[in-house]
């Protein structure tokens, strides 16, 4: 297969808006800022990376799958609650437990993607929700096991005692790595295949895919990378809430891909950035910073429904940078 | 000659409407088979059914000895059924290459792997297709940028990475310029001819049916109205009368 070839097999995927030429130095920027930087914004950069992960999940389903979740902090939650509770009730050592709640979170995709790729359309996005509204009741409601309203915490000393700037480095790396292995999903003939039931599944079922297989396997790898992003989030707290499964993420994350872009890989991870960015900075300015935020997902749904990923690469090409 | 497909007493209701009125005949393995007669007819319902879309259907579809009314298309499509739609359905937001990679990675059984290596098996035979159904030079264009009859080539070329023994094209000349028509159809006998296949296409252009088909059968209101050869349709009276309007 020779490089033309793989670029035109590509092209609709990367968007023009991964490029290795930019991210290397984007990842070493983000060294130097959280070394140089305070430790609150070592902590804002954490929860931007962690942000990210979790809208780069999101984003394998809406932007791959054409699969629109109204639930998918639901894998959040049960990611930092299934590592949680593994220390908590289980015994397990914190650091064993890391890999619990990712697969806790895949465990929870699995049984209620099963459900989900079900149905199409708006009844898909009903019963995602349903699934998640089920998920945070529970976690809400049952005090005995996972702490009800008042969540769990104190369970261990937030980010396993690392620094500010040391925790946000191993996130770094463990998003960087999650987001890598997200890419090659999506370019591999899985993703080739989620891609195209997610364009047209009567077409792909005629070619002799089963749809809904491959809708629940996008299906669990993204409550797993979700559960990764939940994990990383509780251990930086030392806490678990259940409103990290509530609809409050579940809208964040939606948010953060329209603005990242749909349709672009690198949505998930810009909508996560400039979401955290919008939320810490415009929040100290205007109270009510989400006058803001509607107003941009206005500009952005009736001018540039690509997102940002869509006006990048339009400003791109614009400047002659796409050859 | 073995038929490869058998229609025994089809029967397909939607509430109170009769689409296919018990429906019963034979396809020989090999053969190019038309459809054809007036809207409403039940020959894209007919096609529907053997490719698996429509539940409720009554009687019995064996294919190659299996009833195979019950599978759903994915595993039709395992079994050796091919199709086109009748508004072409494929995947609009890739490049042509995409597609037929799509179509060949599917066909491997590999649609889970997450190796490159499974393009490196299969580029060469996509680019080959390509160059078979006509759109090589189009490979890197998204087939939303494509012509119908572009799109048309396209789908009967992924249609074709399974290597099916029985394709079904429902018209597929749907919307083609005349010259389209006939370069697409010509090519579709040609390669399905070389290839051994067996061919079941529904058309309205009287034209493509006569010089492509080797045995047409007229449905009108559900029922099969005449079956034969070509030649012979074109004799019968009733299907003069029916379908062809009786000034031929």
């Amino acid at each position: 297969m020779t490089a033309q070839d793989l670029k035109t097999l590509w092209a609709r995927v990367a968007r023009a808006t991964v490029s290795w030429q930019f991210v290397v130095p984007a990842l070493a920027a983000v060294l130097a800022i959280n070394w140089m930087a305070s430790t609150s914004t070592s902590t804002m950069m954490t929860e931007i990376m962690i942000m990210a992960l979790f809208a780069s999940s999101l984003n394998l389903l809406m932007s791959f799958g054409h699969m629109v979740s109204f639930g998918h902090a639901a894998y959040f939650g049960l990611g930092a609650y299934g590592f949680t509770l593994a220390v908590v009730r289980g015994g397990v050592p914190p650091e064993l437990a890391l890999a619990i709640g990712p697969l806790a979170a895949a465990l929870g995709g699995l049984v209620f993607g099963a459900l989900c790729v079900r149905l199409t359309q708006i009844y898909f996005a009903m019963l995602t929700l349903a699934c998640a509204q089920i998920t945070y009741t529970v976690l809400f409601q049952w005090y005995d096991f996972t702490g009800g309203d008042t969540g769990i915490t104190g369970f261990m000393i937030p980010r396993f005692g690392l620094s500010e700037k040391g925790y946000a480095t191993a996130v770094l790396a463990v998003v960087t790595l999650c987001l890598l292995a997200l890419w090659g999903i999506v370019k591999s003939p899985l993703g080739l295949s989620i891609r195209a039931v997610g364009q047209d599944r009567y077409r792909a079922e005629a070619l002799g895919l089963g749809a809904r297989r491959v809708q629940l396997v996008a299906f669990v790898i993204a409550a797993f990378f979700a559960g990764v992003a939940g994990t990383l989030y509780s251990v930086l707290h030392g806490a678990a809430f259940p409103d990290y499964a509530g609809l409050g993420i579940t809208l964040d994350g939606l948010i953060m891909v329209v603005i990242g872009g749909l349709n672009s890989f690198a949505g998930g991870i810009w909508g996560g950035i400039i979401y955290e960015l919008l939320a810490t900075f415009v929040s100290k300015v205007i109270h009510e910073w989400e006058l803001v935020l509607g107003l941009i997902l206005l500009a952005i749904c009736l001018v540039a429904p690509a997102g940002f990923a869509g006006v990048s690469a339009r400003l791109r090409a614009m400047l002659g940078g796409i050859r | 000659m073995q038929p490869i497909l058998s229609a025994r007493h089809i029967r397909k209701a939607y509430g109170a409407f009769i689409a296919l009125k018990d429906i019963s005949f034979d396809i020989p393995r090999g053969e190019r088979h038309a459809l054809i007669g007036p809207n409403g007819a039940g020959k894209s319902t007919f096609i529907a059914c053997i490719a698996g879309q429509l539940p409720g259907v009554e009687g019995e579809m064996i294919f190659k000895g299996e009833n195979i009314l019950a599978l759903p298309p994915a595993r039709l499509a395992k079994r050796g059924i091919g199709r086109t739609f009748q508004i072409s359905r494929a995947f609009l937001h890739m490049s042509v290459l995409e597609n037929m990679m799509a179509a060949y990675v599917i066909a491997s059984g590999k649609w889970a792997s997450l190796s490159g290596r499974v393009y490196a098996e299969k580029i060469d035979r996509a680019h080959a297709m390509l160059e078979t159904v006509g759109l090589a030079e189009r490979s890197r264009d998204t087939v939303a940028d494509l012509s119908l009859g572009d799109r048309k080539r396209l789908e009967f070329g992924m249609a074709l990475a399974a290597d099916p023994d029985l394709l079904l094209l429902d018209e597929p000349t749907a919307g083609m310029s005349i010259k389209e028509r006939h370069f697409l159809m010509e090519m579709v006998a040609e390669r399905v001819d070389a290839t051994g296949k067996t061919l079941i296409f529904v058309e309205h252009d009287i034209d493509v049916v006569m010089k492509i088909a080797r045995r047409v059968t007229v449905m009108v209101r559900g029922a099969i109205l005449a079956q034969g050869s070509p030649e012979d349709i074109k004799a019968n009276d009733e299907v003069q009368a029916v379908y062809l309007g009786g000034g031929h």
